[in-house]
């Protein structure tokens, strides 16, 4: 098990309930990640939406993930 | 010499050279402008000019004056020519001394142009057929030859040049950039660069009232601005640059006279239009940087595609709540355009705007002000080194993270091919109505997915019985019906164009998005 360190963002955050947690998880990858996440949360949002950056990099969903990662999630805003 | 003199024999430039040319100063730029042999289709033998010296070389000092001032050249002089001239005889010299090239031309450049446009001189011709006629002085041919912003007037209609009224206001108190000249890495070179500068904000809403705002009292020299909205009230709590009697106008026009009352030394450029695939890339030519501050993923996309076409930088912004987000765009190799980041673009109406999320006005005017600083720090060359990023913003927590981009690999930004059909649209997929009435009588079943909130102050005649809100679509609470004729309608018809868009996909061919939305029908 990873403890990593998790921050939302928009609509992801409203419906965490939460703008950061902090989880800890056997989720092997950044997209196993999100998807034990949507599924708790009920995000309700396809992967291919979103983008993930783990500690202040873009990435890909594919990385894996090491303790003490601090990981986000970043859906599109198009708010102006 | 004098500033601004008028010649009865014919010019010297190198007599003139040589009294503006100052030694300490590394570079010099001159125009002459030349009589041509034709003009609108007559072969022209030769030609008169008379000015109203008294006057003209009033306005003329002033406006050599003006270019010393805001382009910190050094020495700078023109010189016109009255009287008769024969084909290929020199018309009018202007000659600037300066520390640096850009501010040179741009001195230079400026010069013949107001001189164009402000000084009373007329023109004579005579053409090889034995006849002559005096040609309007330039200043009032200006409003059918725009010499301003080259082609930016083939939208004529709907544009507006609000430059030309400075010299009302000449002797007006100057603006005063000395706090920003003090900053080093400023100075007066950076002041001329910004004073040489053109920008163009795609947007005149929550982040491009600030973008605006500052851009023009930074004296960046030319500001357009692309916006086919009116005021409405719901907007002023976030775009205070507008007022309540505004209300009902053009934001476009109401933005370039605040502007203009705010710095007269800007040129402000208007395009009371919204940005489409087929206007983006004229929109942008004449433009040296474009700041994207529209509140829809479609113009961002289109925006980002188009910069990545002109190789033009670009500064995006958007909002969503209490957050924000900062993209900086680079024409540069390893620089990752919106698409690169969002492979997958996304629908709009999926995840909210001001309009649908709610906003209070200071989430828009921090990050408005953000994508004002990112410009300066571009046009002022303050960004060097500087790795490609996206920068989020979070103003409940304050807290700001620069999360660094990559260019994506797979994204095809770079093949011409590929972008240059992206815009390309199949078939209709907006229809036009005049009044909901007729909207009812075109067979079409009319499906209206506002929220339960926007609709409770519809009035009587405006109601519409089959309501699907997108929220429930999206969460997958109600279903759209697989088979049937539809019209999709929402406020303004951006989220009916995403919705429509994606029940295309899922295979029904019989459904169209109301253009313009509810707001079209009312006005």
């Amino acid at each position: 098990m990873n403890r990593i360190e998790i921050q939302y963002f928009a609509v992801l955050r409203e419906r965490a309930g939460t703008g950061r947690e902090t989880v800890e998880t056997s989720a092997a990858t950044a997209a196993d990640l999100y998807d034990e996440l949507a599924a708790r949360h009920d995000f309700g949002l396809p992967r291919g939406m979103l983008r993930v950056a783990v500690n202040d990099e873009f990435t890909d969903w594919s990385r894996p993930l090491a303790a003490g990662d601090r990981v986000v999630f970043i859906p599109p805003v198009a708010g102006g | 010499m004098q500033a601004f003199s008028f010649s009865s024999a014919p010019l010297e430039p190198e007599r003139y050279h040589a009294a503006t040319e100052d030694r300490s100063a590394g570079g010099y730029a001159s125009f002459e402008g030349w009589v041509r042999d034709h003009n609108e289709g007559r072969t022209v033998e030769r030609l008169e000019y008379e000015a109203f010296e008294s006057l003209a070389i009033k306005e003329g000092e002033r406006i050599v004056a003006e270019a010393i001032a805001r382009f910190g050249v050094t020495r700078a002089a023109c010189v016109h020519r009255v009287g008769s001239l024969a084909i290929g005889d020199l018309a009018v010299w202007v000659g600037v001394s300066s520390a640096h090239r850009g501010e040179a031309f741009a001195a230079c450049r400026y010069i013949i142009d107001e001189v164009k446009h402000r000084v009373p001189i007329w023109k004579k011709e005579h053409y090889t057929d034995g006849d002559s006629g005096w040609v309007n002085c330039e200043r009032c041919a200006a409003a059918a030859h725009d010499h301003d912003h080259d082609h930016e007037h083939e939208h004529a209609h709907a544009s507006g040049d609000f430059a030309s009224h400075g010299h009302e206001h000449a002797e007006a108190t100057q603006h005063d950039y000395s706090r920003q000249i003090a900053l080093p890495e400023v100075g007066r070179a950076g002041q001329a660069k910004l004073a040489a500068a053109s920008v163009l904000v795609v947007g005149a809403g929550g982040l491009g009232v600030p973008v605006l705002q500052y851009l023009a009292a930074a004296g960046v020299g030319r500001i357009g601005i692309v916006d086919g909205d009116v005021v409405e009230a719901s907007n002023l709590h976030r775009q205070p640059l507008y007022g309540i009697a505004d209300v009902g106008r053009p934001k476009a026009v109401v933005a370039a006279e605040r502007l203009h009352a705010l710095n007269r030394d800007v040129r402000i450029a208007t395009h009371e239009a919204k940005a489409t695939a087929e206007n983006i890339d004229a929109l942008l030519k004449n433009y040296d940087l474009v700041v994207e501050c529209t509140d829809n993923f479609r113009a961002k996309f289109l925006v980002s595609d188009a910069v990545v076409r002109a190789l033009k930088p670009a500064v995006f912004a958007s909002v969503h709540q209490y957050e924000g987000q900062v993209q900086v765009y680079r024409p540069l190799p390893h620089w990752p355009c919106l698409r690169c980041l969002w492979p997958e673009a996304p629908r709009d109406g999926i995840v909210g705007n001001c309009a649908e999320a709610g906003v209070l006005g200071p989430v828009p005017a921090t990050l408005g002000a953000m994508q004002a600083m990112q410009v300066l720090k571009r046009l002022l060359g303050l960004d060097a080194g500087e790795a490609p990023a996206l920068v989020t913003v979070d103003l409940l927590s304050l807290e700001t993270r620069r999360l660094v981009a990559r260019r994506n690999p797979e994204c095809d930004h770079d093949d011409p091919g590929a972008l240059a059909q992206a815009p390309a649209a199949a078939g209709p997929i907006e229809l036009e109505f005049a009044t909901l009435a007729e909207a009812f009588e075109s067979g079409l079943e009319l499906v209206d997915i506002r929220e339960t909130w926007e609709r409770m102050h519809d009035p009587p005649g405006l109601q519409i019985p089959t309501h699907l809100p997108l929220s429930a679509l999206v969460n997958g609470y109600l279903q759209f019906p697989t088979e049937g004729r539809y019209l999709i309608v929402c406020a303004h018809g951006v989220r009916s164009l995403s919705v429509t868009e994606q029940l295309r996909t899922q295979g029904l061919t019989e459904v169209y998005s109301l253009r313009g939305g509810l707001a079209a029908l009312r006005s």
